[in-house]
């Protein structure tokens, strides 16, 4: 049962950045999708409504009981995880989704969350001012698992955006200098081996051709290059809405998915994007002041993980966009059409909520 | 007391680290805007441009080429509608997949295909390079139906160049081909097009600015996949300038005809005007062929035959005069006054001059031989004398002012000049002092003489006008829309060669009584139509084409063989009208092959021009 009085505490400035970034991106997903048969612009309306209301049912629940239960949704993850390997369905050449007869489902979105809390439920009791070998191997193994499997789908985009909670949560704990070059030196011998061994030439080809788009027109740097027309050509004021030539003659690749912020940046140029940055700013700025609002040590590791896991993909994104990061099909959130991430970032959000409106504990 | 740890737990050094990372964020957040600010602002331009190249496409919309007629308005060179299929390369989703699938389609080696795209590898990003033209109807409805499964495909259409009467003068004529990378770069052609149609001989590249038009230009708005969506621009073009040529169809058609597969050339020109009615070469060809993107089989065949079809010989063929120089020869003798029509010399079938034996064609010798009785048989025994009075250097000095060791000026590309020898040439050419002996030889025709059939004409031409020169030509005149384009004659020609017509009377005599007084030019004799001509048959020399299959097997014909039989003439004797230059190779004598063939060509024109 909920209390009535926790409602009086429910954040509603950051539900309100929430859904003005959410809406922000609804109507670019619609500049660049009307003339799409798919109505993704109505669908990803619903899926903010759906999103809103599995944001509040979620908020029932007190965070520490869904910390408790952390490894349970884990083993569920994970199970889900390879469930999809083995039956997942093949989408631009990836195995990601469920499709259940009503709708189609990514697994791996949801399965941040049940790794922030089983993240947060292992640090919980952890008081140390550093961070031990025991915790660092676990939380590390713990990570390694659904990154692991999603790579294999194989969706490294994804699987890459589980090691910044992780690394968050060492932060969180406290490294020491030893530590920290420890781990430089392993990611390190990481991307060396991965670039030899495990990265596929679609994938060193983003890689390389980033450095210079324009050789390859048609290569891998194409989208890159359209991308950066697309926010270059809209310069100061920008073409106006549903005015953009990149991407309304479709030379813009993904548009309402991926490489929605170009959208923006054509449309309403550096202004535009300013202002939209400025929005992004202000609900990230929130989710950071929401961490020193938590009561106890797991709900600092929730609102931060959940923190990290959105300001990372945000810049992923971006910086992917304007072609300093190579592609890696990493979806903006919030503003990217896509109901696995919404949800999974509203839930996120749903998190934060929780952990800050029952930080006042009378009980 | 457990949760009154959990409520004062020291949760300060958490803090602090989320904080840094805060700072981060802001770090990163003030080094994006500077990024967009970057690519937006100071870049702006360039991006700009880009996505202007991006969507805007310029299709240049092909023109139609200026006819080709005869003098009478028949079409020699025309249009018809035929339809070309293109790849844009940009849009292939996979660039080797979609080979394979439109070589399939297209029924075209991949190969090929590919070699061809390579080769274009220099268009601008979005230009479509032509992979096949001339679609058949089944072709183009495959292609229409496949369109969404193939975008990187577009169907054009587009006028192409069709020669009605296939070979027929196709010499005279030319063809077309496809302006090479390397023609582009020399700028050969001025401002065209890569891939565009050019003449590549004759006419066709004779006259090429004035039967090319102007490419239309369409500009449109595209997506990605480049569909047309919105048309912003539109320039149409401009059709070319139709061109009529002096050819006249009938007589045209009449001297292929009568060459018959055999190899030589023949040419009927107007004697007052140089304006060419029939100029024929065989072997000849069929330019539809060629008017193709691909480089055929055929072509390379044609290319590389030993029989040369392509040459035309009526301008590039050389040939030694033989006895038809002799017309030059006895020009000199009379002009210089070292003979007179009274000058006699005694022809015994042999002679020695020089410590070297000579002999006449005619075995046993004509006997007492005059001027006018010289030129109607043809003593070589007469020339030889006049030419050793005459001296080489005058005698080339004559060759040169009859027009010939210069080109005519005749209106097709790649005219050759021949050879006027004399002592200084070869000295430089052959390293080694003139030889008295060859004047001799040279004096009938034969040593290093080598003049084309269009320099026999021309002659011939100025010994009919009494030494008034023509420039042999094609060109007709020019016209837009059906308006005749009127301008200044450049053909027109009005020099007169210094000698004194009464010198151009007494050979014309001669040339009189060679075809209507049982000369060796009787086989051209028309009654009722005064015909002055003159025969010759040449030696060839037999390293020259050793190599030439022989036509006849027994021995004694084979001797015959190694002729190259001439006749050229004009007629009438007064005013006259038309001149007729034959050789035909290895066709033994000139007054058994090549006159009669003249004599044709005469009557045809007599009986047109009603007489």
């Amino acid at each position: 049962m909920i209390d009535r009085s926790l409602l009086r505490h429910i954040d509603w400035i950051l539900v309100g950045l929430l859904l003005l970034n959410s809406f922000i991106g609804a109507a670019f997903i619609y500049s660049s999708s009307h003339y799409l048969p798919g109505n993704y612009f109505l669908k990803q309306i619903l899926w903010i409504f759906i999103g809103s209301i599995a944001l509040f049912l979620f908020l029932t629940v007190d965070y520490k009981i869904l910390v408790s239960f952390s490894p349970y949704f884990y083993i569920i993850a994970v199970a889900t995880l390879g469930g999809v390997l083995l039956f997942g369905r093949l989408v631009a050449g990836a195995k990601s989704w469920l499709k259940f007869s009503f709708l189609q489902f990514q697994p791996s979105e949801l399965t941040k969350l049940a790794l922030i809390l089983l993240l947060a439920s292992v640090f919980s009791k952890f008081r140390r001012d550093y961070v031990s070998w025991k915790k660092g191997l676990l939380s590390g193994a713990v990570t390694a698992v659904p990154v692991f499997f999603v790579a294999l789908q194989p969706d490294l985009g994804t699987a890459l955006t589980y090691i910044p909670l992780f690394l968050a949560a060492l932060i969180l704990a406290g490294m020491n200098k030893k530590v920290f070059i420890y781990i430089m030196i392993a990611a390190l011998v990481l991307g060396v081996v991965g670039w030899n061994f495990a990265l596929k030439d679609y994938q060193k080809n983003r890689l390389t051709t980033l450095i210079s788009p324009s050789q390859d027109p048609l290569g891998s740097g194409y989208h890159i290059l359209q991308s950066k027309i697309a926010i270059g050509s809209g310069g100061f004021l920008g073409k106006g809405f549903r005015k953009g030539t990149q991407s309304q003659l479709r030379f813009l690749p993904a548009r309402h998915t991926d490489f929605i912020f170009s959208v923006i940046g054509e449309e309403f140029g550096f202004i535009g994007v300013v202002v939209a940055l400025m929005c992004y700013f202000m609900f990230l700025n929130r989710l950071f002041k929401s961490v020193g609002l938590a009561r106890d040590r797991a709900g600092v590791y929730i609102v931060f993980l959940v923190t990290v896991m959105i300001t990372f993909q945000f810049f992923i994104n971006v910086l992917m966009v304007i072609g300093i990061l190579p592609i890696t099909g990493t979806p903006l959130p919030m503003f990217s059409y896509g109901g696995s991430s919404l949800l999974t970032n509203y839930l996120g959000v749903s998190l934060v909520l929780n952990v800050k409106m029952r930080r006042f504990v009378f009980v | 007391m457990i949760k009154q740890e959990k409520i004062y737990e020291d949760l300060f050094p958490l803090l602090r680290r989320a904080r840094i990372i805060f700072v981060l964020v802001v770090a990163l957040f003030i080094f994006l805007i500077m990024n967009f600010w970057k690519v937006q602002v100071l870049d702006h331009e360039r991006y700009w441009e880009k996505s202007e190249a991006n969507r805007m496409r310029e299709i240049a919309l092909p023109y139609q080429r200026g006819l080709i007629m005869d003098r009478d308005g028949t079409i020699l060179a025309n249009n018809r509608a035929s339809f070309r299929v293109s790849l844009i390369r940009e849009n292939c989703e996979d660039y080797d997949k979609s080979c394979r699938k439109i070589a399939r389609l297209l029924n075209i080696e991949e190969s090929i295909l590919k070699e061809r795209i390579k080769k274009y590898e220099s268009m601008p990003l979005f230009k479509p390079i032509v992979v096949k033209e001339d679609l058949t109807l089944e072709e183009v409805a495959m292609i229409e139906a496949r369109k969404l499964e193939l975008p990187e495909l577009v169907l054009q259409s587009e006028p192409k160049r069709f020669y009605p009467f296939e070979s027929l003068a196709a010499h005279v004529i030319g063809y077309l081909q496809e302006l090479s990378p390397e023609e582009m770069k020399k700028s050969l052609y001025g401002e065209r097009r890569l891939g565009e149609l050019v003449g590549k001989i004759g006419i066709e590249k004779q006259y090429e600015t004035a039967l090319a038009g102007v490419y239309g230009q369409l500009v449109e708005v595209v997506d990605s996949l480049g569909r047309g969506r919105e048309e912003i621009d539109r320039r149409e073009s401009a059709r070319g300038q139709d061109l009529t040529i002096s050819l006249d169809f009938d007589i045209q058609k009449e001297a292929e005809e009568l060459l018959g597969g055999r190899e030589g050339a023949i040419i009927a020109m107007d004697a007052r005007t140089g304006e060419l009615l029939a100029l024929a070469s065989y072997p000849n060809f069929d330019p539809n062929k060629f008017i193709n993107r691909f480089t055929s089989e055929e072509w390379l065949n044609l290319v590389n035959s030993p029989e040369f079809p392509l040459e035309n010989r009526a301008i590039r063929g050389l040939y030694s005069p033989g006895s038809v120089f002799k017309l030059t020869v006895a020009l000199g003798a009379l002009d210089s006054e070292i003979a007179t029509d009274e000058t006699t010399f005694v022809c015994r079938g042999e002679t020695t001059i020089y410590n070297q034996p000579f002999s006449c064609w005619r075995e046993g010798g004509h006997g007492k031989v005059g001027f006018y009785d010289a030129i109607r048989h043809s003593c070589n025994i007469y020339f030889y004398n006049l030419g050793k009075e005459l001296g080489i250097e005058n005698i080339s000095r004559y060759a040169r002012m009859l027009g010939f060791g210069m080109k005519t000026g005749i209106d097709l590309p790649g005219e050759k000049t021949g050879l006027v020898p004399d002592a200084q040439w070869k000295i430089k050419a052959r390293g080694e002092p003139w030889q008295k002996g060859e004047t001799i030889s040279v004096s009938i025709g034969q040593s290093f003489m080598l003049v084309t059939p269009i320099q026999i004409a021309a002659h011939t031409a100025l010994i009919a006008n009494r030494g008034a020169r023509v420039t042999p030509h094609l060109f007709k005149y020019l016209s837009a829309d059906g308006k005749r384009k009127e301008g200044k004659n450049q053909f027109l020609n009005h020099e007169i060669v210094d000698i004194d017509p009464a010198v151009f009377e007494q050979v014309i005599q001669g040339m009189w009584e060679a075809v209507n007084n049982e000369g060796t030019g009787r086989a051209a004799k028309i009654l009722g139509y005064d015909v002055c001509g003159k025969t010759g048959s040449t030696q060839v020399i037999s390293e020259d084409k050793s190599e030439k299959p022989k036509k006849k097997e027994s021995e004694e014909e084979e001797e015959e063989v190694k002729t190259h039989s001439w006749f050229t003439g004009f007629a009438p004797r007064e005013n006259p009208e038309i001149v007729v230059t034959v050789i035909v190779e290895y066709g033994g004598m000139g007054g058994v092959t090549a006159a009669p063939l003249a004599r044709r060509l005469f009557n045809i024109y007599m009986r047109k021009h009603d007489r």
